[in-house]
C-alpha cells in the first residue's frame, strides 16, 4: 500500500495545493484567511476571557495564540477530513486512485497552514519579549504526533461518514465540546490533580501543553505523556487504516 | 502460472456483482433507527458469473443492450467498485476513460488541470512535464490553456479531458462510450490516436454502441446479455449475431 501511495505522490502534492488554494479562490484575502481567522479568534478570547477568568497569566494573548493555532489545525482537519470522501464523491465514482490520498491531503494541507502560522507564534514571542528557547528542537516530535493522531481520526470518520451521514454533525459537536476539555484558554495548573488526570486522557491536552511548554514556558515537554500520546496515535492510525480499507470498497456505490 | 499472468492483461474469474437496491435509503442515524429493518431492500444482480481473459495487446469491444452490465464490468476492472464474488486481476498500468474531466477544478487553468488530472492517473511531476506539450497540442486549445476551465465551452472541456487521458501512456485503456467527443475533426483525431495505441501493443477495452467504429477498431467483441456472456469472438461475427437479436 505504501508503494502505491508513493507512486501517487504527485496526486497528493497537487491535491494539497488544491486544498490550500482552491478553498479561498475568489475571496479578497485568499489564503490569508487561514491565518486571519485564528487571529480574530485569539483577539476575541484575549478580550473576553481576562474578564471571566481572573487569570494572572502574563502575556495572556501569547499564551492563547500558541494554543489556538494548533487547535485550529485540529478542528479544520477533523471537520474537513470527515466530509472529504463525500465532497470528492464525483472523482471517486469515476477514477481509481488510492482513496487514502484524500484524508492524507487534508491533514497535510492543514500541516502546511500550521507551519506557516508558526510565524505568527514567532512574532508574538518576539513582541512579548518571551523569545525562543532551545527546546524548539522538540517541536517536530509534537507536530508529527499531532499529524498521526489526526490522520488516524479522520481515516475513521471520513469512511464512516459515507455510510452514516450524521457522523459529520455528531463529530463537529464533539470537537467543539472537546475545545473546553483541552487547555486552550486556560492552563492545567488551575485544576486539582484528579481533574488533570482526566483531562490528560485527551491526547490533544498533552499536545497543546507540549506546544506551550516549548514556546511559552520554555521547558521540555512531558515525555512520559508524549509517550502515551504516541501509543494512542499509533493505535488510532492503525485502526484508521484497517477501518478505511474495509469500508472503501463500498464508497463508489454508497456515494 | 507465471506465464499466464504475463500473457494476459485482464483476467476476470467467475465474477458476480450484486447491487443492493434500497428504497428510501436511510442516510441519517434517525432514519436508520426509526426504520430499523423496515427499509425495503432488493438485490439486483448485474453480472452473473463472468469469465473473460484479455490478452496483452488485444482490442476488445463490449457490446450489449442498455443494462446488460457492460459499464459495471468496466468499473470492476478499474477497481472503482468491487465484485460480490469472484476475482479480477489486471496486469500493468491502467487508465479508464469512464467519464471525462473527472476532478477538473473549474477555477484552475487548463494547464493546472492537466497536472491535476494526470496525477489522478498516477503520473509523477516529471512524467507530466514530459507530456504536457503533447497534451496541449493534441487538445488544440492553444492560448486557452492558460484560462480557467470554467470559461471553456463543453467541447473544449471534453477535448482537454480526452487529451489528458489518452496521453498518460497506460498499458491498459478502458473506454466507456466516449468516442463521440467534440466535432468531426476531433473525433477523427481521437479515432486515429486509438488506432495508433492499438498498434503500439496496448490493451484496449471499449464499451460502445457505435458499432461501425467498433468494427474498424476491434478485433474481438464480447456480447453481454443480462449479465452473462452471450457470445465472444471475432468482431464482425458477434455484431452480426447481435444485430439479428437486438437490431
Amino acid at each position: 500500500m505504501l508503494k502505491e501511495l508513493y507512486q501517487y505522490r504527485q496526486l497528493l502534492k497537487s491535491n494539497v495545493r488544491k486544498e490550500i488554494r482552491g478553498k479561498y479562490k475568489g475571496s479578497f484575502l485568499g489564503v490569508l484567511w487561514s491565518f486571519v481567522n485564528p487571529l480574530l479568534m485569539t483577539l476575541v478570547y484575549a478580550i473576553v476571557f481576562p474578564f471571566l477568568l481572573k487569570s494572572s497569566q502574563p502575556h495572556y494573548t501569547t499564551f492563547i495564540v500558541i494554543a489556538v493555532l494548533p487547535w485550529t489545525w485540529f478542528t479544520t482537519t477533523i471537520s474537513q477530513g470527515t466530509s472529504t470522501i463525500l465532497a470528492n464523491g464525483g472523482i471517486i465514482k469515476k477514477v481509481y486512485f488510492p482513496r487514502e490520498i484524500l484524508p492524507i491531503s487534508v491533514v497535510t494541507s492543514g500541516l502546511v497552514n500550521f507551519l506557516i502560522s508558526c510565524l505568527i507564534i514567532a512574532i508574538f514571542l518576539i513582541c512579548s519579549g518571551i523569545g525562543f528557547s532551545p527546546y524548539l528542537v522538540f517541536l517536530p516530535i509534537v507536530i508529527i504526533l499531532q499529524y498521526m493522531f489526526q490522520l488516524g481520526l479522520i481515516l475513521i470518520t471520513s469512511a464512516i461518514n459515507v455510510y452514516v451521514r450524521d457522523a459529520e454533525y455528531i463529530i463537529n459537536f464533539f470537537v467543539s465540546m472537546l475545545f473546553y476539555a483541552t487547555p486552550v484558554l486556560y492552563s492545567m495548573s488551575m485544576f486539582p490533580g484528579w481533574v488533570q488526570k482526566i483531562l490528560r486522557l485527551n491526547p490533544m491536552t498533552t499536545i497543546i501543553e507540549s506546544y506551550r511548554n516549548i514556546f511559552y514556558y520554555q521547558t521540555a515537554p512531558d515525555f512520559m505523556m508524549l509517550g502515551f500520546v504516541f501509543i494512542v496515535s499509533i493505535v488510532v492510525l492503525w485502526l484508521g487504516f484497517v477501518i478505511f480499507k474495509k469500508l472503501e470498497k463500498g464508497f463508489a456505490e454508497e456515494l | 502460472m507465471k506465464k499466464q499472468t504475463t500473457e494476459y492483461s485482464i483476467i476476470v474469474d467467475n465474477v458476480y456483482k450484486k447491487f443492493k437496491l434500497v428504497y428510501d435509503k436511510p442516510f441519517t442515524l434517525k432514519e436508520r433507527l426509526v426504520f430499523w429493518n423496515k427499509t425495503k431492500v432488493g438485490y439486483h444482480e448485474v453480472l452473473k458469473g463472468i469469465n473473460l481473459k484479455i490478452k496483452k495487446g488485444e482490442t476488445v469491444a463490449l457490446i450489449g443492450v442498455n443494462g446488460s452490465g457492460k459499464s459495471t464490468l468496466l468499473k470492476l476492472m478499474t477497481k472503482i467498485i468491487y465484485p460480490t464474488s469472484g476475482k479480477i486481476t489486471t496486469n500493468g498500468k491502467l487508465t479508464s476513460l469512464l467519464e471525462l474531466g473527472a476532478g477538473f477544478h473549474p477555477d484552475f487553468t487548463g494547464r493546472e488541470n492537466i497536472y491535476f488530472n494526470a496525477s489522478i492517473f498516477g503520473l509523477t511531476a516529471a512524467e507530466i512535464d514530459a507530456r504536457v506539450q503533447d497534451i496541449i497540442d493534441f487538445s488544440e486549445l492553444g492560448e486557452f490553456i492558460e484560462a480557467p476551465v470554467r470559461t471553456y465551452s463543453s467541447g473544449m472541456y471534453m477535448r482537454l479531458a480526452f487529451s489528458v487521458a489518452i496521453n498518460v501512456d497506460a498499458e491498459i485503456l478502458l473506454i466507456d462510450e466516449i468516442l463521440a467527443v467534440g466535432d468531426q475533426h476531433f473525433q477523427d483525431k481521437c479515432f486515429a490516436k486509438l488506432q495508433e495505441l492499438k498498434k503500439s501493443d496496448k490493451t484496449i477495452v471499449i464499451v460502445s454502441h457505435s458499432l461501425n467504429s467498433i468494427k474498424k477498431l476491434c478485433d474481438r467483441a464480447v456480447w453481454l446479455h443480462e449479465g452473462q456472456i452471450r457470445e465472444d469472438g471475432q468482431t464482425n461475427k458477434v455484431i452480426e449475431d447481435y444485430l439479428k437479436v437486438c437490431g
